[in-house]
């Protein structure tokens, strides 16, 4: 058998694969435009919505940049106590270079060498390397000194809250297909019958339908439209004419628990993602500050009268005696599909800002532990030795408290000292930093296997022959490899964070009220489940046992769908007509 | 033949041909077993020294485990050397750090053993084969791109594999692959670790036809790492026969193998089948196994297996079995010597109970039951299982050693404390040298020797 294919090549022409991505769309622009036209539409319709969340995104970066620049000026407060106030600069200025250094290390590949080159300095490659460093180090921390120390500081920050004013004006003035304004459906009953206020006068519960029917159609044609780009960019603009990618993506589609898995999570996600135009009152009103707002109704002696949502609320609790049930009004025409809870906020409400709490805390956790975890296995497994002994001092000391009674505690002690990271969400970031410490050593360990085969493969021994720096080496050929599993090892452990959280709140340990969560409404609900007011406790217990079981089964899909042995008949049959 | 020691030490500058690529050194490479007390390291290359000569190919052969992969790696500076030297045209590679071993690293490059393993299965070929010269910074990327093209082309794959996944390769593909990756950075040196013996014995022909072709092409030099020495013929210009991470016998190709020197290269050679059915000379069997690279035998490498061991003069006349006895005595002494006995092992013996141990008795018995031994050597033996039943196994070893060692066993004839060891022994005009004392004059030579005691 000859493998030399140069015999059948001869009429091969050579295609013009030298092109950059933007030259290959540029030669056949249209399916790209017409999937591009689509998503801008898609994304025109919801133009307020994105440009909330725009401004969202910016308080979470704000508070991020806030609380590590206030790192330095604590260690130096801290110092200024027992060495005086010329050691505390020193001990300010140090920490801030140290930051500034640390955040130059993944940044400084991608700024282009001529800044260096501008010093005219004669440098090895090494030399090279930390030149830059040292550059962007002293530029980061100038900046840094001149918004802290000097009046351009204040002009920057004027800057930076006129953008976010402005984003935050825009998110309130842009029209969006699902907004509340578009499609009302708080008003009150006519004395002579009919509605007011709601969308075209049609009933509170129908004006909802229509609209939450409109979101999650929104979000299906979203879904659709992004898994029509992938199709467009594998059929008209990749190069390779296979991935394994593909592969895993068509096991996925075949695996028809783990799509049941998706499309609860979807759900839960779009259900977090538009929790402002699903719930039926605004949560503003409804929960976090009921005396404030007052709305109207049609009094039992005929008249549109005002109160206030705290009266009203009062007036609807669902607690064994007085039940508003599911898909049904409460006394002030308020539609509330899903009941009310204990203490008479609408559940639909507290439901879907309660997905959003539980998605926070679950993508931050882990997101935030997973980080950890891949960055520990691939420096333990690819240094060895000293730094993996170390990693497992590390771990095992974590893991050796039970982590229930680690987060207990943790979480006890910093909302005791009310610590500033205590503050959002109502403890839930602090819950989320501490889930995240607690559960890398598990992710760590789980993954510590696969990273320490992979850094056994000979293509690390390969690259490490031609000169590869061990960071790309770790990114390029190790990294892939781990980042399977750790999907799958998070979206398992997401489910596991999404009912810690709850039986923490359900402890009354966790989120703090009025922050919504599911964990607080089963505790409410628990003593009323043989009453009338069941679906208190039981709508919000059966949501988190399918979504955790939902995050259980996508898990598990991914896996399969990763696991090049799944099928092995037809991925063998790829590779022969692949390679023929 | 001529029988003059030839020199080793490093300092021959002069010896040393002016096309010399790879002048290695009195090159060790020790494994450290990692334990925070013990530590005594395997000994993977011990002492190893030759030259490789621009645009040769020099064969390394060995049994498995013998140390010739560590040796490979050492060359190319994937691990690092524990002692000696690694000139490359005149720079000690071993002593580089930083970015002159990355600048160096261009000259040396490795074709890996297992194409299964060495090419990254998320990475398309075009990605694998431009690493190198993405990591050396080689001119533009359209510059990197037509030469991965023009590299596919030479190892006889088609440009538009370019985009295909390793998956999509056949083994033989994937190795030609692995080719390409390692020329693209132009190195003079490549070490081919076994690159044939993954694949099918009808892709291996293949390969290793490439293998030529492109060494006559861009004027590679090799170092051909392989255990089939039907390639090693094939291929090699000269070839280095290791054992144990000792070098016993190095020279050219066809003269090794039609006249080896070297016990071991003899014990090696008559290990390849003969396709004539009444070839006359037999197949010289080994007896064990080769020693714990951590624990090598004192003296030379080969002794404790050795079929031409020296004998003391007063016993040469001793039957071969008896001699075959002795030396599995003495590995069992030397066994014994290292095993930890734990507390629990030291009670129940006093108490007369079994332990893991056999005691000197019955392995005595077993060794020596069977044979008429004459009663001089009786006596000496008999005194040697008293010393290890006391669990003295040094003095034990001792006593072996001054009846029936040799300089094989490192004893000193002219009765220095110190182990003594073979030298390099020049066996032919050629150059070739052979690692045996059997080579010194006072001794009969390892074929006339093979042929007696056979």
């Amino acid at each position: 058998m000859s493998t030399r294919q140069s015999d059948s090549t001869d009429g091969f022409e050579e295609p013009d694969d030298d092109k950059l991505f933007r030259d290959r769309v540029r030669e056949n622009p249209r399916p790209a435009m017409v999937w591009t036209a689509g998503i801008a539409l898609l994304l025109l319709l919801e133009i307020g919505r994105v440009f909330a969340a725009v401004g969202q995104l910016f308080g979470i970066v704000g508070f991020t940049v806030d609380l590590l620049a206030s790192v330095p000026a604590s260690v130096g407060g801290n110092v200024v106590g027992t060495l005086g106030s010329a050691a505390g600069f020193v001990a300010t200025a140090i920490t801030a270079t140290l930051m500034a250094f640390a955040v130059t290390i993944p940044v400084s590949p991608s700024v282009p060498d001529a800044a260096v080159d501008v010093l005219g300095l004669d440098l090895s490659r090494r030399g090279h390397r930390w030149a830059k460093r040292a550059e962007l180090t002293f530029v980061l921390v100038a900046v840094a000194g001149l918004i802290a120390y000097t009046p351009f500081g204040g002009a920057f920050s004027a800057l930076i809250g006129a953008i976010t004013g402005g984003v935050d004006a825009l998110a309130s003035s842009l029209p969006a297909i699902t907004s509340r304004d578009l499609i009302p459906n708080a008003g009150h009953r006519l004395p002579e019958g009919g509605w007011e206020g709601t969308f075209l006068g049609l009933s509170p519960a129908v004006a909802w339908t229509i609209r939450t029917g409109l979101v999650f159609a929104y979000a299906v044609a979203f879904l659709v439209w992004l898994w029509r780009g992938f199709n467009v960019y594998r059929t008209h603009y990749r190069l390779a004419d296979w991935t394994p990618r593909d592969d895993t993506v068509r096991r996925f589609r075949n695996n028809y628990w783990g799509l049941f898995g998706f499309a609860i999570v979807f759900l839960f996600v779009v259900l977090a993602l538009w929790a402002p135009a699903v719930s039926p009152v605004e949560a503003q009103h409804n929960i976090y500050e009921p005396n404030a707002h007052e709305f109207e109704y049609l009094s039992e002696d005929g008249e549109v009268t005002s109160t206030t949502h705290v009266f009203a609320n009062l007036q609807s609790r669902s607690d064994g005696q007085n039940t508003i049930g599911p898909m049904s009004y409460d006394d002030y025409g308020r539609w509330a599909p899903l009941g009310t809870t204990n203490r008479g906020q609408d559940m639909m409400t507290h439901l879907s800002y309660g997905a959003r709490t539980s998605l926070v805390i679950g993508v931050t956790a882990i997101g935030l532990g997973g980080l950890i975890a891949v960055v520990l296995s691939l420096l333990s497994s690819y240094y060895k030795g000293i730094t993996d002994i170390v990693t497992v001092m590390a771990s095992d000391t974590v893991q050796a408290v039970p982590a229930l009674l680690l987060i207990m505690l943790v979480s006890v002690v910093f909302q005791e000292a009310d610590h500033p990271i205590a503050q959002p969400l109502d403890g839930g970031l602090l819950l989320a930093l501490i889930f995240a410490f607690a559960y890398w050593p598990g992710m760590w360990r789980a993954i510590r296997g696969p990273s320490l085969q992979v850094s056994e493969q000979e293509w690390v021994d390969a690259a490490k022959s031609y000169g590869q720096t061990p960071f790309q080496t770790m990114r390029k050929h190790m990294a892939p490899y781990i980042a399977g599993y750790i999907l799958i090892y998070g979206s398992l452990l997401i489910g596991g964070v999404i009912i810690s959280t709850a039986a923490l709140t359900f402890l009354g340990l966790g989120i703090n009220p009025p922050t919504p969560e599911w964990g607080r409404l089963i505790d409410g609900g628990q003593s009323y489940v043989s009453t009338d007011s069941w679906h208190v406790a039981t709508i919000p217990g059966i949501a988190i046992v399918l979504v955790v079981i939902a995050f259980n089964a996508l898990g598990d899909a991914i896996r399969d769908a990763i696991d090049p042995e799944a099928d092995v008949d037809e991925s063998e049959a790829a590779a022969t007509g692949g390679g023929a | 033949m001529s029988q003059t020691t030839a020199p080793t030490t490093p300092d021959d500058e002069a010896e040393t041909a002016p096309d010399t690529m790879v002048k290695v050194r009195d090159l060790k490479t020790y494994y450290d077993s990692g334990g925070l007390f013990d530590s005594r390291p395997v000994k993977a290359v011990d002492g190893v020294s030759f030259d490789i000569q621009r645009g040769e190919t020099l064969g390394l052969v060995g049994e498995s485990g013998c140390g010739k992969t560590t040796l490979g790696r050492t060359l190319i500076q994937l691990e690092e050397a524990t002692a000696g030297e690694v000139l490359f045209d005149g720079t000690d590679i071993t002593s580089l750090r930083g970015d002159q071993l990355y600048e160096w690293r261009q000259n040396a490059q490795m074709v890996f053993q297992d194409p299964d393993s060495s090419l990254n299965d998320r990475m398309t070929i075009g990605e694998i084969i431009r690493e190198p010269l993405d990591v050396h910074d080689w001119k533009t990327p359209a510059d990197r791109r037509k030469r991965v093209k023009s590299l596919l082309d030479e190892v006889g794959l088609s440009p538009e594999h370019y985009y295909r996944y390793p998956h999509q390769f056949s083994g033989g593909q994937r190795q030609r692959i692995g080719i390409a990756r390692t020329l693209a950075l132009n190195p003079e040196f490549i070490v081919l670790d076994e690159p044939v013996s993954a694949l099918d014995v009808s892709v291996q022909a293949e390969i290793i036809n490439l293998l030529e072709d492109l060494q006559d092409e861009f004027d590679l030099t090799y170092l051909f790492i392989a255990h089939d020495l039907s390639v090693v013929r094939h291929i090699c210009d000269r070839v280095a026969v290791m054992y144990l991470g000792n070098i016993m016998e190095i020279g050219p190709t066809e003269e090794l193998f039609t006249d080896p020197a070297n016990p071991y290269t003899h014990a090696l050679l008559s290990a390849i089948p003969k396709p004539d059915p009444t070839a006359s000379r037999d197949r010289i069997t080994l007896h064990g196994t080769p020693p714990n690279p951590r624990y090598p035998p004192t003296g030379c490498p080969f002794s404790t297996r050795c079929p031409v061991r020296i004998r003391p003069d007063e016993h040469e006349e001793l039957d071969d079995d008896v001699w075959e006895s002795i030396n599995s005595f003495r590995e069992i002494l030397r066994e014994r010597m290292r095993a930890d006995r734990s507390i629990r092992e030291r009670i129940r013996e006093r108490l007369g109970m079994e332990t893991r141990f056999a005691t000197i008795d019955e392995t005595y018995d077993e060794l020596f039951g069977d044979l008429s031994i004459p009663g001089e050597v009786e006596r000496v033996l008999r005194s040697v299982a008293d010393a290890a039943r006391t669990h003295d196994e040094s003095e034990a070893i001792d006593r072996l050693n001054a009846e029936f060692g040799s300089v094989c066993d490192g004893v000193d004839p002219d009765g220095g404390a110190d182990p003594i060891e073979p030298a390099y022994y020049e066996v032919s005009d050629s150059g070739r040298l052979s690692y045996c004392h059997r080579h010194d004059d006072e001794h009969r030579e390892t074929a006339t020797v093979i042929d007696d005691r056979s």
